[in-house]
């Protein structure tokens, strides 16, 4: 067993569970005890931290094993999620988002690995492929804070591989100056104006400065921002800054410093979800129309094979012979989501709206069998045909079963923890109920 | 060679395998289960003859229950007959009797209900993934998968089959697009084989997405030994090789994908809806509250909308004039 | 300098060792081998997955199938391996050669059919012995066992027969067979391992199988054996279930192959790919040896020491040449030796490292560079397998470069040509001995050449020719 303790501690059960706080090591807080009282927060910064050892995470019981560790991770997962609320949480699914990325000389700054420039356009390629993977229907651009001016790296786009596109070169976005807050935010909100009001408006930024150099009063932006009903989020990779904490305070953003590399990636992650909508919801007053809300007319187009006849596409005019037909006027487009080109219905693919279902109708959470005599008479799990310990475990975490075996409310069948977490975290659907 | 793994769900709704072995002229080809079960049993022994490190998995979709039928992990060692045949290779022997006996006793059970229950081809299927996932786990988490002979890092190549004969439930719409996704998570191939009735939207959706493919019997003025011999080389031709092999083969693929959809309220499968923009739910016709998450639409929208449908009831077909402007925007 | 391998690639590609030899067999012989279900089984086993593809095509076809539609099937890119693929199955007799239609050996495709529906009264999967209450049965860690000792005695042998330690000696027709294949050989009066059994210890237990199994196929037409009795025996052994107690009437009627089946079954105990009470005992049961034998990457209870519960890799192997091999199998340890330096042994776990010395020593043994290399990737540690590439690069480049150098000096046994009077007489048997093409190396400005030894009698002819006819040399 000595050879598995340095190497399962990149183990991930589950995102986002036990990973915060992953960054940090023993070293960092060994030398603010050093230090003596410090900050208020309990996290090290990264140039405090003078050595993290990823192995320090992962602690083995008196056996030397390490399963209690992990199941401690899923243990975690267990409760987080009994902890959330079962009626479904309105969220807004289809979302505008642009990007605003700092380019200032500041960028350059070394204390995140191998720059802050390069980590944060790292971080950005996956926040966009992970994004969209959660968000089908939603659009991305990119706006880039350069030399005192506000630049239009990538128009909004619903397609990820554009967006990657407009990222992908480097060398094209290289940090200089100073940037530009004002002149930035401006850019991106013209490029939402025309959005229907139906779907959400973002501004996503992520800033390495301490300073911005604006032309007017920036204020006055953000008041323009609240009233477009605006949501922006900050994530500083320096330090706090008034403005940018109001500018998320007002427009009921989110507002992040990151600590380090792996915090920051967390920071720009958490925003990754559709935001719920029960802040708007409230402050609207109960029973009132939300005039966010609107019913959309949508179409749901057939696939035409590879190896159909090639016919003219209404968007390119190409001759192409794969494509998707409108059902309303049978006009063939050559992607979806669009709206068509002849008779302007939303033509969309059903998997891009089923996607955001399990928001809707989450499993319920299975109860935990805490003895033996609780259980019922089946061998194994109802999932995967795993045969159950016939022994209860003495020494189990909160949340966990001793016998592990966990049961769907509806159904009454156990599952294995394995099945638990997969059922809840990926299927949504519990196998027993098949719903 | 590779190992890979194969799991199948077998939908065995007893109303619709009793209209498929109808004699003609209901059924220009019949089919019976048993007919069918017998071709299904070698189709099984063909994919562990492939490979000794080959695994199977059988999950039947009952009226209203699913159950795991066969796995090659833990094969169930209270129905394995003790008995082996000289003339036979003993797994495809413990294959074959634990499939038909636990058929033969969940249909036995089920012969009390008057009313069948659609049968549970979502559990099933979640069943399957279940397992899917079971097996392609990091050993490390579970230690009786490594005394079952499997090896840390060689994953077996893993694909889900379902051999269908009811129609489409829409009320499994949801269901079976979470296992769609989760299958993609999975690297599952999901391949589908519709033996009777139409053409199912939800299944050829599932094909498409995960990659696998779609096999519709169509009805021919063919004989009974065609047809089997039909379902035979299909299965075979199409479902055997491991994705890995299917590469260098041009397998059939289905001919046009339908990306319809199920709405929330009636279940109907409609091609033209109306979608909630918070929760995205579908409606075939206008509401004035969101079902789901319960907001409310403005009554501006309504109106525009009901006079779109006016005239038609239910939802829009494909007759468009006059549609042109009054579409989202 | 960079080398970067390809090897486990190709391998994969490679056909099993046995399906070469069933093809250098003749058209009937093997049509009489078809005629068993479970022959026809093994051998599907054994084919590559397309060829299985196409077999399983053909077979529940009725009439034969034009070639056209057939390989129609594929796509273009694959046309070629689908070729080659054809091409085999022809050379097995699977299908008859024929350019126009397919259909398969009509044998082949009745017996193949037969398996897997079950039926028929071939009896080719073994006939199970009744319940014997006098004896409690064998249980499959008791045969696992079994096969292990048999198997290693074999393996540990030949690795102590190169170091002059003595182990325990496998039995007569074991040393007879490993004489024959050529592993192991007399050397200055003692029996000793040779290069090529040096290399035969570094494949995995299963090729060691294979390449002991085909010496005895090979063997047993000189021994006067029915080639196809003792190949159908070997496939119905490796469809047999581990732990069920066989017995050994009833398959056979003919009294040669019933003579065949009795001397396999005692040579085959040797090997201990199955096990008997007694040898009179007329049941046997099969080991885990021979029932993964078509299985391409068995689980043979070889590759584990009885007490560690290493089943899988068991090195680790560091940039600094360190080999950590968590082991406590004193034959894994000796075949490690031929190639590590060992340093420290503990319970389960031998340190050593791989040194310049050490490689080549292997290297003089007739181990290739390509072989530890290879060994080690087999039997690297599950930790190890997270690495890409798995072996440390500089460790492989190392063990290459040390053969390289081996390669430096080349001998050749010759003449030096020398003292020539003039240029002229120099550049006119120079230019004779180049039309020979026996030249090794020349100097023009020391007037000397070096010719191998085959020129020397023709060069002296010319030279005496030369100088008989006057011109001197």
């Amino acid at each position: 067993m000595s050879m598995d303790v340095d190497s399962d501690s990149d183990i991930s059960i589950d995102d986002g569970a036990g990973r915060k706080g992953k960054g940090k090591g023993k070293a960092g807080n060994k030398r603010r005890k050093d230090k003596g009282k410090g900050k208020a927060t309990d996290a090290a910064y990264t140039w405090e931290a003078s050595y993290t050892r990823t192995w320090d995470t992962v602690q083995e019981d008196e056996s030397g094993s390490l399963q209690s560790a992990v199941e401690d991770w899923m243990a975690r997962g267990r409760r987080r999620r009994l902890l959330a609320p079962a009626a479904p949480v309105r969220r807004t699914i289809i979302r505008h988002l642009i990007l605003l990325l700092d380019l200032s000389a500041s960028m350059l700054d070394r204390d995140m690995r191998p720059t802050r420039f390069d980590l944060t356009l790292q971080y950005a390629r996956e926040f966009i492929v992970e994004w969209f993977d959660q968000n089908p229907l939603g659009q991305i651009g990119i706006v880039g804070m350069r030399a005192g001016l506000g630049e239009r790296i990538g128009e909004m786009s619903g397609n990820p591989q554009d967006v990657l596109k407009a990222i992908a070169d480097r060398h094209k976005l290289e940090p200089t100056g100073e940037p530009s807050l004002q002149n930035a935010i401006e850019l991106a909100r013209s490029s939402m104006n025309h959005l229907p009001t139906h779907s959400s408006r973002e501004i996503l930024i992520i800033f390495g400065s301490l300073t911005t150099c604006d032309p007017h009063n920036i204020h006055d932006t953000l008041d323009v921002c609240v009233a477009n009903k605006i949501r922006i989020c900050v994530v500083a990779l320096a330090a706090e800054m008034k403005i940018c904490r109001e500018l998320c305070d007002k427009t009921s953003g989110q507002f992040g410093v990151a600590m380090n590399e792996g915090h920051f990636k967390d920071l720009l992650f958490e925003l990754i979800p559709p935001p719920a909508q029960r802040a708007l919801s409230r402050a609207a007053g109960a029973g009132a129309t939300n005039p966010a809300a609107d019913l959309m007319m949508m179409g749901f187009p057939t696939r035409l094979p590879d190896s159909s006849a090639p016919s003219l596409c209404v968007c390119h005019s190409e001759m192409r012979s794969e494509g998707f037909l409108c059902p309303r006027c049978l006009a063939k487009v050559c992607d979806v989501p669009t709206d068509c080109d002849i008779c302007d219905l939303m033509v969309v693919s059903s998997p891009h709206l089923a996607r955001s279902y399990h928001h809707l109708f989450p499993v319920k959470p299975y109860t935990t069998v805490m003895s033996v005599g609780d259980a019922s008479g089946s061998t194994g799990c109802a999932g995967c045909a795993r045969v159950f310990p016939m022994v209860a475990l003495t020494t189990v975490g909160e949340g966990m079963s001793p016998v592990g075996r966990y049961q769907c409310p509806e159904c009454l069948g156990e599952f294995c923890s394995d099945c638990d977490v997969f059922v809840h975290d990926v299927v949504h659907c519990c196998p027993g109920c098949g719903r | 060679m590779k190992a890979s793994h194969l799991s199948v769900v077998i939908d065995l709704s007893l109303t619709h395998w009793e209209l498929s072995a109808r004699e003609p002229p209901e059924n220009t080809d019949p089919l019976t289960l048993n007919a069918f079960l017998s071709q299904l049993l070698v189709f099984l022994n063909a994919h562990i003859a492939c490979s000794h490190e080959n695994t199977l998995a059988v999950f039947g979709a009952f009226p209203g229950k699913s159950v795991m039928l066969y796995s090659s992990t833990d094969p169930a060692r209270d129905l394995v007959s003790n008995t082996i045949n000289a003339n036979a290779y003993p797994p495809f022997n413990a294959v074959d009797s634990a499939v038909v006996q636990r058929i033969m006793a969940e249909l036995d059970l089920l012969e009390n209900h008057e009313q069948e229950a659609p049968s549970a081809l979502v559990g099933a299927l979640v069943k399957a993934l279940c397992y899917v996932n079971r097996i392609t786990l990091p050993p490390s988490s579970n230690s009786k998968a490594q005394a079952n002979g499997f090896h840390p890092g060689v994953l077996p190549d893993p694909r889900i089959l379902i051999l269908s004969v009811s129609p489409d439930l829409s009320t499994s719409y949801i269901p079976i697009m979470n296992s769609i996704f989760s299958a993609q998570k999975l690297k599952t191939t999901i391949d589908v084989c519709q033996i009777y009735g139409p053409n199912t939207v939800f299944l050829q959706q599932a094909a498409h997405l995960t990659g696998g493919s779609y096999i519709f019997l169509e009805r021919r003025d063919a004989l009974l030994q065609y047809l089997i011999a039909r379902l035979f080389a299909c299965t075979c031709m199409s479902f055997l090789p491991p994705p890995s092999i299917r590469k260098t083969l041009s397998v059939p693929t289905q001919e046009q994908v339908d990306f319809r959809a199920a709405c929330f309220c009636h279940k109907k499968i409609i091609d033209i809806g109306f979608v909630c923009s918070v929760c995205l739910s579908i409606y075939c016709q206008p509401l004035p509250v969101c079902t789901t998450c319960r907001t409310k639409f403005p009554m501006k929208t309504l109106q525009r909308l009901s006079q779109v449908t006016s005239g038609s009831s239910g939802p829009v077909t494909n007759n468009g004039v006059g549609h042109s402007k009054n579409g989202v925007r | 300098m960079s080398i970067h391998l390809s090897a486990p690639a190709e391998q994969e590609h490679s056909p099993h060792s046995l399906i070469p030899f069933l093809q250098s067999q003749s058209q009937s012989l093997l049509t009489r081998l078809y005629q068993r279900p479970s022959a026809c089984l093994s051998i599907f086993r054994l084919l590559a997955p397309l060829q299985q593809q196409i077999v399983m095509n053909l077979l529940w076809l009725e009439s034969a199938i034009a070639s056209s539609t057939m390989a129609a099937w594929v796509v273009r890119d694959a046309k070629r391996n689908y070729d080659t693929a054809l091409l085999s199955l022809f050379r097995l007799h699977i299908l008859p050669t024929s350019p126009v239609k397919l259909a398969l050996n009509p044998t082949f495709k009745s017996s193949m059919r037969q398996s897997l529906t079950g039926g028929g009264a071939t009896g080719s999967f073994g006939v199970p012995a009744d319940m014997d209450n006098s004896y409690s049965p064998m249980t499959v860690e008791a045969l696992d066992g079994y096969a292990l000792e048999r198997w290693e005695t074999i393996l540990h042998y030949m690795v102590s027969s190169g170091t002059g330690q003595t182990s325990l000696r496998p039995s007569k027709d074991v040393l007879f067979l490993l004489e024959q294949s050529g592993l192991m050989g007399s050397h200055n009066g003692s029996f000793q391992i040779t290069s090529s059994g040096f290399q035969f210890l570094l494949h995995s237990p299963h090729a060691q199988l294979w390449a002991l199994l085909l010496e005895y196929l090979r063997m047993a037409e000189a021994r006067s054996m029915d080639l196809v009795e003792v190949l159908s025996f070997l496939f119905m052994l490796s469809t047999m279930e581990l732990g069920r107690e066989y017995s050994t009437e009833g398959t056979n009627s003919t009294p040669a192959a019933v003579q065949t089946q009795k001397a396999m079954l005692s040579d085959l105990r040797d090997y201990g790919l199955l096990w008997q009470r007694k040898p009179s005992s007329r049941r046997f049961y099969p080991t885990r040896l021979s029932t993964t034998l078509t299985s391409s990457s068995p689980p043979l209870p070889t590759s584990s020491g009885p007490s560690s519960g290493v089943k899988e890799g068991f090195i680790v192997l560091e940039t600094n040449y360190r080999v950590y091999a968590y082991t406590d199998n004193p034959l894994q340890t000796a075949v490690l030796n031929l190639f590590v330096s060992l340093k420290y042994r503990f319970p389960n776990l031998v340190v050593g490292a791989i040194t310049r010395e050490s490689v080549k020593k292997a290297l003089a043994n007739g181990i290739s560079a390509e072989q530890i290399i290879s060994y080690l990737i087999a039997h690297a540690h599950p930790q190890m397998r997270k690495n890409n590439p798995l072996l440390p690069v500089t460790v492989q480049d190392q063990i290459r470069l040390w053969e390289l150098e081996r390669n430096r000096l080349k001998s050749h046994e010759g003449f030096l040509y020398t003292a020539f009077a003039s240029p002229a007489d120099y550049q006119l048997v120079l230019n004779y001995a180049k039309q020979l093409d026996v030249v090794v190396w020349e100097s023009g400005a020391k007037r000397c050449f070096f010719a191998t030894a085959e020129g020397h009698a023709h060069i002296k002819g010319f030279i005496e020719r030369r100088t008989g006819a006057g011109g001197e040399v």
